[in-house]
């Protein structure tokens, strides 16, 4: 993207949605309109401050717009910047994946009982946090390094485990996750 | 006078966590100072700060004292000892490595690495420390004299059209002084608004939800804040060593074994700059927005033309390793933090991080709003917030004398923080705060929305768009909208509510005045740096 235009693009496409939000979204995702008439008095309603919000936004594209024809742009957004936050967003989606399923699945495996009944019991409790947490730890650092070693994952699996135990253990009420949403 | 010895008091007769020799210890001192050593080490490790230990350490604070009223100061204390801890223990690595520990110590490295360099390493941390808590302490005691005024003048002159009339006018100043563009800021402002808007308002309705079930009770303000604040900038700066722009770990020392320390003058010659940068310090973080970087920049720039023109010819010039140098940047920045919380106390306007995490503790524990109510001097009885307020007081002139007694030792040996590698701290710091936040809401959705804030601080930061004005904007949004609909029926329905009193009217016209001065000098400034 050229630098001169980075901005007015990005101060067009704000605008055009800004206008766009006003027009359709806010009247149609809003239970009161801008102004509304309560028992004999006037109030201000739920539609006023999205309306208001997406006018100022709407505003400042079109100031953008103005700036980026004087002063060129100042956006540093490229290429590798989106394959990296991808690539990150797809080590957190499996790290959630992991917290979320391990657990439940290590039950299933090695036990009786339903995973709802063991996740306040040792070791249940700690599988999910610290495989999902062990992952997301060592993976980061080998996307940083760009290569996977052993050594990252375990200090992933070493940290998890600490901090499983400096949360749990002084305090038996917290839950770790994901042993509040299962 | 009654109320400042309630609120030491409160500071002293809180609940004791541990004896010595039989003397109870009150538990926000032992948080103050465990929150103060915390502060030097995450200021003396490149790639942290006092935000991220705030949000980490938050949740456990919470878990530790609970959501009672007496919890308040015990968190305050820690938060406070972070902040004031933070602001020194930026220069150590900035000194020792020539790698700033936070933003504002960039200026220290221009100095303070040269002396050490010339084997003066323990000279210019001494230096920098001293100059460092002077300036914090100076701008404390302006905080305790000016918090109580304004917020007392604010309740007085100013009815509910006005007070409205000044959140817009602070988030518009807010918006056009942090960033490179007045336009930028202003989206950052817009977003954070209209993402505090999503599922609340005052029908069944929840809106802007675009009907997602896991958006009914909208954003989590600890979730919003943290993510883009905390992870937008992890994100930002794995991606810069993953695109090999940032050292992936830290330099090695430069300097040798040299002993060495204050000489004999030092402190004559420091103290003119460190008092000038401190007056500068004060007045720019006593405006909402302005970060202490620019205090610091202004302070270093003012010094160094003096320096030039009443200079012995036997002394370094700034950037040379000049003692002056160091004071006058290490001043000016810490003079910023107790300023800073001028607007926050008396006007309930976050001006910086730190502020904004006084008010989540605040908002996670309750009891306590800050703002112009709570400087209302009741009698008989007594105003539990007013007196919260004097002993936050209490607890930063407390870790003022801490930082003056043990705060030097401390932050020398903590120069082996810098060496710990970013790219191994950071994923670990990204996994305790999403920990730290389920602890507090134990829903995954409250990862994922967490991890949304994030990706959006990381655009944010690339799309040069400033982060601070959309937290702040989050935080007051929900205000702004409450004032401005009490105001509209206490006018009867008044669509002109806004411009029926003078101050709201002089408050509006510095809005737009603010925009429109700030857009022109910056648009000439960007101009002068990126010629078309």
């Amino acid at each position: 993207m050229n630098r001169v235009n980075g901005d007015a693009v990005l101060g067009a496409a704000i605008v055009v949605a800004s206008v766009l939000a006003v027009l359709v979204w806010v009247p149609r995702d809003t239970g009161s309109a801008i102004v509304e008439v309560v028992r004999g008095s006037m109030r201000i309603g739920d539609a006023l401050a999205p309306t208001i919000g997406f006018s100022l936004l709407g505003i400042a594209g079109l100031i953008l717009m103005i700036e980026a024809r004087a002063t060129g742009s100042t956006l540093r957004l490229d290429r590798f910047d989106l394959v990296f936050i991808a690539g990150v967003g797809g080590i957190f989606l499996c790290a959630m994946l992991l917290m979320r399923w391990s657990g439940p699945l290590a039950a299933a495996l090695f036990s009786d009982e339903s995973y709802r009944n063991l996740r306040g019991t040792l070791p249940w409790k700690y599988v999910g946090f610290i495989i999902g947490g062990g992952f997301m730890i060592g993976t980061l650092i080998s996307l940083v390094d760009r290569r996977l070693t052993a050594r990252v994952y375990l200090l992933g699996f070493v940290v998890a485990l600490c901090l499983a135990l400096v949360y749990d253990l002084p305090f038996g009420s917290l839950l770790l996750p994901p042993n509040g949403d299962v | 006078m009654d109320y400042v010895l309630l609120g030491i008091q409160s500071v002293f007769s809180n609940t004791a966590m541990f004896s010595v020799f039989g003397v109870g210890i009150p538990s926000c001192l032992v948080t103050l100072f465990l929150g103060l050593l915390t502060g030097i080490a995450v200021g003396a490790t490149p790639g942290l700060a006092g935000p991220t230990a705030m949000a980490v350490s938050l949740p456990i604070l919470i878990s530790v004292f609970g959501v009672r009223p007496d919890a308040l100061l015990p968190v305050f204390g820690f938060l406070i000892g972070v902040m004031k801890g933070a602001t020194v223990g930026g220069a150590v690595p900035a000194i020792l490595f020539n790698v700033p520990g936070t933003p504002d110590a960039i200026m220290t490295t221009l100095d303070g690495h040269p002396m050490a360099k010339r084997g003066m390493p323990r000279r210019a941390l001494r230096i920098a420390h001293f100059s460092s808590v002077t300036g914090d302490t100076a701008s404390d005691i302006v905080l305790f004299v000016c918090a109580p005024f304004l917020a007392i003048m604010v309740e007085r002159f100013l009815d509910l059209p006005e007070k409205t009339a000044l959140i817009i006018l602070s988030l518009t100043f807010i918006s056009s002084v942090m960033g490179s563009s007045v336009g930028k800021g202003l989206i950052a402002v817009a977003l954070g608004v209209l993402a505090a808007t999503v599922a609340t308002g005052q029908t069944f309705h929840p809106r802007l939800t675009l009907g997602i079930d896991g958006l009914q009770n909208g954003f989590p303000m600890v979730s919003a804040v943290l993510g883009a604040l905390i992870l937008g900038e992890i994100f930002v700066t794995l991606n810069d060593i993953w695109r090999g722009e940032r050292q992936a770990s830290t330099v090695q020392s430069s300097h040798g074994d040299v002993a060495d320390g204050l000489q004999k003058g030092d402190l004559r010659r420091i103290m003119p700059h460190i008092a000038r940068s401190s007056v500068i310090g004060t007045l720019i973080g006593a405006l909402p927005g302005v970060g202490s970087t620019l205090a610091a920049t202004l302070g270093y720039t003012v010094g160094r033309g003096i320096h030039k023109r009443r200079k012995r010819p036997e002394d370094p010039d700034f950037g040379e390793g000049a003692p002056e140098g160091i004071a006058a940047t290490e001043a000016a920045n810490s003079a910023v933090s107790g300023a800073n919380l001028i607007p926050v106390l008396s006007l309930g306007i976050p001006g910086n991080a730190a502020a904004v995490f006084l008010i989540l503790a605040a908002d996670s524990i309750g009891g306590f709003n800050p703002g112009p109510a709570v400087f209302n001097f009741t009698r008989p009885q007594i105003n539990p917030e007013l007196v919260v307020a004097f002993g936050i007081f209490t607890l930063m002139a407390l870790g003022n004398l801490l930082n003056w007694t043990i705060g030097g030792a401390f932050m020398r040996a903590m120069s082996v923080m810098s060496r710990i590698p970013i790219r191994l701290l950071l994923p670990i710091v990204l996994m305790v705060t999403l920990t730290a936040i389920y602890i507090q809401d134990t829903r995954m959705a409250a990862l994922w929305i967490t991890f949304g804030f994030g990706i959006l601080g990381f655009f944010f930061r690339r799309l040069d768009i400033p982060v601070l004005p959309f937290v702040i904007a989050f935080i007051l949004a929900g205000t702004l909208e409450n004032t401005a609909r009490q105001a509209f029926s206490a006018t009867g329905g008044d669509p002109f509510f806004l411009f029926r009193s003078a101050t709201s009217v002089i408050f509006l016209l510095m809005a737009v005045a603010i925009i429109v001065f700030l857009g022109r000098r910056k648009g000439h400034g960007a101009a002068a740096t990126h010629p078309n």
